[in-house]
Formats: C-alpha cells, sequence, structure tokens
C-alpha cells in the first residue's frame, strides 16, 4: 500500500497557498464546523468584515448546493463527499474551490450555467438573480442551485471556473471554483 | 394572542415575536441548510398577527449573513407586509447593521428596493 505523504500534501498546500481544506462525506454539522474555522482564519488574517463575509458565504453555498444535490439524488452519508479548499491566488485574493460527483448530464448542464453566468455583466447578474429569487419554489426543494451560483457569481471578482473529469465509475467529478 | 420564540443556533437567528407589542425581532446569522424548517413558523406568525389584528406590526431586524435559501424565505415574509401595507395595514422594517461591515447594509437595501413600506436600514453602535 502506498503510504502517506504528508510532506508532498504539505508542499502542495503551501505552494498553492491553501488555508483551509477538506475531502471526504460532509455533513451539515462539517459544513458550520469547517465554517466556523474559515471565519476565524479570516479574521486572523484581519480580512476586511465585507470580504471575509463574501467568502464566507461563497463557501457555505457551494457546500450547500453539493448537500442539496447529495439529498436530491438519494446519496448516502458516505456518499455525500465533497472536496473543498480556500486559498489565496498570486494577487492574495481569496478563493474557494468545491468539487463533487455528478452525473454526466447534471455536470454537463452545471458546466453550461456557470459558462452563461460569466458573460453577464454586474447589472445582468442581478436582474438574473432577482428573477431567480421570484420563482416559485419546487415541493420538497429547499432551493436551487441556480440561485447558490447566482449569488456567488455576483460576489465573484471573475468569472467562475468550472471543470469535468469522467471518473473510473462512470461518475464524473465537477469542481467549481470562484475568486473572490 | 400567541408569542414567538425561537433560541438562537450556530446558523440560525434568535427569533422573537411579541404579540402583545406587535413586534418580530430578529438577530445573528442565518445560513441554515433548509430555511423552510425554521422560517415557516415565522410566516405563519406573521399571517396570523395581520389576520386576526388591526394593528401595526414592526420588524425590527439585526440579521448579519444570509445564505440564498434565508433570502428566499424573507422575501416571502416581506411579500406578507407588502401586501399588508397595499391594504391600509401599518408596517415597518427596520434593520441596523454594524458600520464596519456594509455588505449587510447592500443586503438589505436590495430588499428595500421591492418594498413600498417603511423600510430603515441604519447603524448601531457596538
Amino acid at each position: 500500500m502506498e503510504s502517506l505523504d504528508l510532506l508532498a500534501m504539505r508542499e502542495i498546500y503551501n505552494r498553492q497557498r491553501v488555508m483551509l481544506c477538506f475531502n471526504g462525506p460532509i455533513s451539515r454539522s462539517l459544513i458550520e464546523e469547517i465554517g466556523n474555522a474559515l471565519r476565524n482564519y479570516l479574521q486572523a488574517e484581519q480580512a476586511k468584515p465585507s470580504a471575509a463575509m463574501d467568502v464566507f458565504a461563497v463557501y457555505i453555498e457551494m457546500t450547500q448546493n453539493i448537500r442539496h444535490y447529495a439529498t436530491q439524488k438519494g446519496f448516502s452519508d458516505q456518499d455525500a463527499s465533497a472536496t473543498v479548499a480556500i486559498s489565496r491566488d498570486d494577487e492574495g485574493r481569496y478563493v474557494v474551490s468545491a468539487g463533487n460527483l455528478v452525473t454526466e448530464q447534471d455536470g454537463r448542464e452545471l458546466v453550461d450555467f456557470v459558462a452563461r453566468l460569466s458573460t453577464l455583466d454586474k447589472a445582468q447578474l442581478k436582474i438574473a438573480y432577482k428573477e431567480q429569487l421570484r420563482k416559485p419554489r419546487e415541493d420538497g426543494a429547499s432551493s436551487g442551485a441556480g440561485l447558490g451560483l447566482l449569488d456567488i457569481a455576483r460576489k465573484s471578482s471573475s468569472p467562475m471556473r468550472t471543470s469535468l473529469q469522467e471518473q473510473k465509475d462512470g461518475r464524473f467529478f465537477f469542481s467549481l471554483s470562484a475568486v473572490i | 394572542m400567541s408569542e414567538l420564540n425561537i433560541a438562537s443556533t450556530q446558523s440560525t437567528p434568535a427569533i422573537h415575536g411579541d404579540w402583545q407589542a406587535g413586534v418580530l425581532a430578529m438577530q445573528g446569522d442565518s445560513y441554515p441548510e433548509n430555511s423552510f424548517e425554521l422560517y415557516d413558523q415565522v410566516i405563519q406568525w406573521v399571517e396570523r398577527f395581520l389576520g386576526e389584528e388591526p394593528r401595526p406590526l414592526a420588524l425590527q431586524l439585526k440579521l448579519l449573513y444570509l445564505n440564498t435559501s434565508s433570502i428566499k424565505a424573507m422575501m416571502d415574509i416581506f411579500d406578507l407586509l407588502e401586501e399588508a401595507h397595499n391594504q391600509g395595514r401599518e408596517v415597518s422594517v427596520t434593520w441596523l447593521y454594524d458600520s464596519r461591515n456594509e455588505r449587510v447594509a447592500e443586503l438589505a437595501e436590495e430588499f428595500r428596493e421591492d418594498c413600498t413600506f417603511a423600510f430603515t436600514i441604519s447603524t448601531f453602535d457596538e
């Protein structure tokens, strides 16, 4: 069995300026606990309250979207896994990234939706956001992923990036990254 | 007459509905995974108050961060107030925020854009 190379992991995290990351089954309480740690880190780094709130908000929307997706698909808690990282880019801006397993069709729809959002300016995003907010909620669905993605797009300082990669089991790994 | 009392948690605000005073107060963060489980009872309280009482209703908010699911629920509450206002009822919202965090004021402002009743957004001193 391959031994765990913590030093290699550490070097990757340091190089990519990862403040906080998580990989595994994600529960409601874990989202809150990691969120708490994130808030403390941001406070310790003396991020402006508004910037800290944006980073926290994007983290919450991404992880709750993943939880809602898992619920909607009937995944077990063990299958409701997410990979989440909060890092800084070369300019020191915060980057929130999250990924999870999806079906090919859902993944393609997400990639297309995010691509469409990238063509909208802030004013158009606000209009689209308010329209989505006014849509009646579907029975059983707590909220659509669309609203969360629109919210993230509005808080991002550059267009969100996505990737979709096929896994051995035929499912796809969707990842989303937003620069605040 | 009925009081509404919901204690705050890490991800949900403290909510107090004072039927006698006609005041609904909410303060703290709101980012539960399913906000409707929480806000359905608040929406029902507001509906009942507006249905049974002729008196004014005032919302006193010190809300901070709201996830999109809470924003949708809050919009439902403001829609009820707007409807009551259009029928001649006296309703109001006062949203207090910490001046160091302008995001809260921006959030409140986006709600206010869709309301025609008295909606005050102002800072509080710690």
